[in-house]
């Protein structure tokens, strides 16, 4: 009993240190400007949301909320597709260089984006695609590709080999097994790759920063530095933009939940 | 409807060999079984005529035409997979009809079609449910119905019930039997269940480390095997094989003798012999013996016997009967 209580008590500790600071931005978010002189934990006395009007506003959030959705919607699909039809090749396919690809995938898990993020800068800019969209969509791609093929093909590994072979012998063509056959079974990987490539195309700052300096392109995350000044920082706007920031990704992953977790854990037990 | 033959078929993977200069003919119509204990090539063998895998060497006809180059569709085959393989997110009748949708073929045409397969395999109530609703002798069923659908000119059925209960077994190898006799398709049926491959076959393919040990009928292997393999692996139980003394006395390395071809005699028996297992199945009895300078032996009795274990007994052998194999296990004339 008393060993259960201890573990208890180190469960409710590390839940409160990850709670802590989403609710004590959140308070902030919602504090009347009076009330922002009491310390972070307090909750607020009355709440308001004119900080939210002022970051959406005058902020520029607005605008960046549209640019961000567009750009990680898109790496989302995008991703979707491309990923699972090269992991379907690698899984269900035989062609030649087949295993200097899988090299090459393997390696482009291993080299962190910051390594290499001034020869990525000198490419968007050389194709002129610096303070486009679609610069970072392509970045965003080619940077996360090797994980979600990576997931993939963990995923269609799990599928009976016998599925495919069946659906050769019904006459279908690989595209037909890829979109009839094998993608209806891998709802879960879809869900997973959609929302972790979301998310992290919402939530990624460095690229942003660098490809997309014009203030009518930036999204929320470089738009939350908009906030931040040398000397001083505007705390409550900065809590409302986190919080504005949260909200589409935290809805997603509520609603999203069951799937991703079985996404993220296929193929560990039989 | 097609005829098929296989003409020197190797298949290698890397370095090592799997099959060795397969020449088979199957006639159009027949029920051909492959049978064969595990790892001896019989589903690689089934899978090279589907097309699923690539043939290394020698020629595949299918209909008169070399196949080996063709696509799975191109040579119109439908196979029925161990597993079933059957689509999860698809119904039962979407399964079916799944071939033919892929042929851009009219809803009306699929529809009859697949009504008509599940009619001839009792799945009309069934249609409109998916393969994870279905017991697993619902499953084959649709799987077969799956390969009826298309008409096709061979049909592959690859070890099909080994994951059915024995009732289910039973039921459903009479039902592809009959199913058999009344499309009159060519048919090619991989087990490692000899008592399935007996009881189905027209003729039997024995394989044998990737190699053809012996092709014919049912009663011709279990009559005259021509390896000391076939002569094992074909019958229920297995044929006795004694080496040493006793098969020296008959000119041989190993003789065989069949354990319905053995009895329990009380007077001037050939062998004495101590039982040490005793199978009562009702309408025949099974004894295990013990045998000095032989070895253990099976005796199979017709009716019900009242032997009891640690009981010495007499033992006969129809001489008529006795296989006698030289030592690289060809029977000797």
């Amino acid at each position: 009993m008393a060993s259960r209580l201890i573990v208890f008590g180190i469960l409710a500790l590390i839940a409160f240190l990850m709670t802590a600071p989403s609710a004590m931005t959140l308070f902030t978010s919602l504090k009347p400007p009076e009330e922002l002189i009491l310390p972070a934990w307090t909750p607020p006395a009355s709440i308001t949301f004119e900080h939210f009007e002022r970051v959406w506003t005058d902020g520029g959030f607005r605008r960046y909320f549209l640019n961000t959705i567009l750009i990680s919607a898109v790496d989302a699909i995008v991703m979707i597709g491309l990923a699972s039809m090269t992991a379907y090749a690698m899984v269900f396919m035989s062609f030649r260089g087949k295993l200097a690809l899988q090299v090459l995938f393997v390696v482009g898990l291993m080299i962190p984006v910051t390594a290499i993020i001034l020869p990525l800068y000198t490419t968007i800019r050389s194709v002129g695609l610096i303070n486009t969209h679609l610069g970072v969509i392509f970045a965003d791609l080619a940077l996360a590709m090797p994980v979600f093929v990576f997931m993939f093909s963990s995923y269609f590994v799990s599928i009976p080999r016998a599925l495919h072979e069946a659906a050769r012998i019904d006459g279908a063509t690989e595209f037909q097994i890829y979109r009839r056959v094998v993608m209806p079974v891998s709802v879960p990987a879809i869900i997973t790759t959609g929302l972790l490539e979301f998310m992290w195309s919402w939530n990624d700052l460095l690229l942003r920063l660098l490809l997309l300096p014009r203030e009518g392109m930036r999204t929320l995350s470089v738009g939350l530095l908009n906030f931040q000044g040398q000397q001083t920082r505007d705390i409550a706007g900065i809590s409302a933009g986190t919080v504005i920031m949260a909200i589409p990704v935290v809805l997603l992953f509520l609603f999203f939940q069951r799937h991703f977790v079985r996404g993220m854990t296929a193929g560990a037990v039989k | 409807m097609a005829d098929l033959e296989l003409r020197n078929i190797s298949k290698s993977y890397g370095a090592t060999k799997v099959l060795h200069d397969i020449n088979l003919k199957i006639d159009d119509g027949e029920f051909i079984v492959f049978v064969g204990p595990s790892g001896c090539g019989k589903s690689t063998l089934l899978r090279l005529i589907a097309g699923l895998d690539e043939i290394t060497d020698g020629d595949l006809l299918i209909g008169g035409e070399r196949s080996n180059k063709l696509s799975p569709k191109q040579r119109n085959i439908a196979m029925v997979f161990q597993s079933y393989a059957l689509y999860p997110q698809m119904t039962v009748a979407e399964n079916m009809g799944f071939s033919l949708s892929l042929e851009r073929r009219p809803k009306a045409e699929i529809r009859q079609k697949v009504d008509e397969a599940a009619a001839t395999l009792k799945l009309e109530a069934l249609l409109d449910r998916k393969p994870g609703q279905l017991s697993g002798g619902q499953r084959q069923r649709v799987a077969i119905g799956r390969a009826i659908v298309r008409n096709p000119r061979v049909f592959l059925l690859d070890e099909p019930l080994s994951n059915l209960d024995a009732a289910l077994r039973t039921e459903t190898r009479v039902e592809i039997g009959e199913l058999h006799q009344r499309l009159k398709t060519t048919m090619i049926y991989v087990t490692h269940d000899q008592v399935e491959a007996m009881t189905m076959a027209d003729r039997i393919v024995i394989l044998n480390a990737g190699r053809i040990e012996q092709v014919g009928t049912p009663m011709e292997l279990y009559n005259t095997p021509a390896t000391e393999f076939v002569a094992s692996f074909i019958g229920s139980p297995k044929m006795n094989l004694i080496t040493g003394k006793a098969a020296q006395e008959y000119d041989a390395a190993t003789i065989g003798i069949r354990p319905e071809h053995l009895d329990i005699v009380t007077e001037s028996p050939h062998w004495q012999g101590l039982i040490t297992l005793v199978e009562r199945l009702g309408h025949n009895t099974i004894v295990y013996a013990q045998v000095p300078d032989v070895g253990p032996v099976t005796i199979s009795l017709e009716g019900q016997h009242e032997y009891q274990v640690g009981q010495n007994v007499g033992l006969d052998a129809d001489l008529s009967k006795i296989h006698r194999f030289a030592r690289d296990g060809r029977p000797l004339v």
